[in-house]
């Protein structure tokens, strides 16, 4: 298998993942966007990270 | 690949992400993109750059390592002690975990060719050993993280951040000197047979830093790589009935089952891995299919790979971090446990390399 073919079969089955998170997760609230900047935002970061523990 | 049509698909990827998703999330892709385009443009190799220093006596990925994490960290400790609730460090617990996480991670990362952000952008290349690795790493860094619990029991105490304890002047040089010292021992390890310093990893190292910064600024968190992988592999097992969040410890707190609940999109680390792939793939599309001539790996060293990107997700949970969530954002954020992560990481790539070697790789 070339390399375009290779990377064609991986990103189809990225995008196909991404398509179906996309389609069971629950719909984006643009309400609730998150600050542009975290930075002086006031609000504490709430995603998740490979440091943290619970 | 023609780079038009690519920039066509990826600048249609930001729109959608500013349109449907967020804004911050769409900014976070293009640095992803910057990270991807400097790893693979630069060919900014951790674990490369350790296995030149151990195998070839070559200082010069490990010095441009050192000025990433001295940049970031002039960067990162004074933000974060001026934004305290806005900006949180990489701070990981010193444990029994993290030692046998950090010295597994360091083993497997030399035979897979590849750590946290190494994997990203050489599957994103298009390398094939890191392109089937990448999902097992997904999967080794899933179950990494739902058997953390048990790992955590064996001894830990709490994460230290040498920001909050010293303040962010003194943490800076109490870091700056810890570097120093690993510096000087990598010079002198090399005898000064060879060059130390490499121009183009040494502007990969700076740019690097400028865009783990940003990162901090705009995510209210470093760099990570692996919570993604993680988080990508926890849905589809959720998803397909085999696997309870609200009864594991670490995917039951409101952080992750928040992130469970929603698109990836939303995830920081998702979103920077992302874009670290789309920007590989752009310096792939630039280059012919000569550049990404390897010889096909034969039946044993696909399995060893695997093997070793199944590990390299599964220990890189357990030692809180990769090379970039551990190491670089770690280090640079001020956290003691990445100054654990790395000794123990080297230790398990002196072993790494001899078993590279073993299986001709």
């Amino acid at each position: 298998m070339n390399k375009s073919t290779r990377l064609m079969v991986f990103w189809v089955l990225l995008i196909a993942f991404f398509a179906w998170d996309w389609h069971v997760s629950e719909p984006v609230n643009l309400r609730k966007e998150p600050p542009l900047i975290a930075a002086g935002s006031g609000q504490a970061p709430s995603g998740g990270h490979c440091a943290s523990t619970f | 690949m023609k780079r038009i049509p690519l920039a066509a698909v990826m600048a249609a990827f930001f729109i959608m992400l500013v349109w449907f998703v967020s804004v911050r999330q769409a900014i976070l892709y293009l640095v992803g993109i910057g990270m991807g385009m400097v790893l693979a443009g630069m060919r900014f190799g951790f674990t490369t750059g350790w296995r030149k220093l151990i195998e070839q006596r070559d200082p010069s990925g490990v010095l441009a390592q050192i000025l990433l994490l001295v940049l970031a960290a002039a960067v990162s400790m004074p933000l974060l002690a001026a934004f305290p609730t806005d900006l949180g460090a990489a701070l990981g617990p010193p444990s029994i975990s993290l030692i046998v996480g950090a010295f597994v991670f360091g083993a497997c990362m030399q035979i897979a060719d590849g750590c946290g952000s190494g994997t990203l952008y050489k599957a994103g290349l298009g390398i094939p050993l890191n392109m089937g690795i990448l999902p097992i790493f997904a999967l080794g860094s899933f179950l990494g993280s739902a058997q953390l619990e048990q790992w955590l029991s064996l001894g830990a105490i709490k994460p230290i951040g040498l920001v909050t304890v010293f303040g962010p002047w003194e943490a800076f040089g109490i870091t700056v000197l810890g570097l120093l010292v690993l510096g000087w021992a990598a010079v002198r390890w090399s005898g000064g047979a060879v060059k130390w310093f490499d121009r183009r990893l040494l502007i990969g190292a700076i740019l690097l830093a400028v865009l783990a910064a940003l990162n901090l600024v705009i995510a209210g968190q470093p760099w990570g790589v692996v919570y993604g992988f993680g988080l990508w592999f926890a849905k589809i097992a959720t998803a397909v009935g085999v696997f309870d969040p609200a009864s594991n410890a670490f995917w039951s707190q409101p952080v992750n089952l928040n992130s469970l609940s929603q698109s990836v999109f939303l995830d920081v680390t998702s979103i920077t891995n992302i874009g670290i792939l789309a920007g590989a793939l752009w310096i792939a599309s630039g280059k012919g299919e000569a550049a990404f001539k390897h010889p096909p790996l034969s039946g044993t060293q696909w399995l060893v790979g695997i093997v070793a990107g199944f590990l390299l997700g599964y220990s890189s949970r357990l030692a809180f971090g990769c090379n970039i969530g551990a190491m670089v954002s770690g280090i640079s954020t001020g956290s003691v446990h990445g100054w654990i992560w790395v000794p123990m990481a080297f230790a398990g790539s002196l072993i790494g390399v001899r078993i590279r070697r073993h299986f001709k790789f």
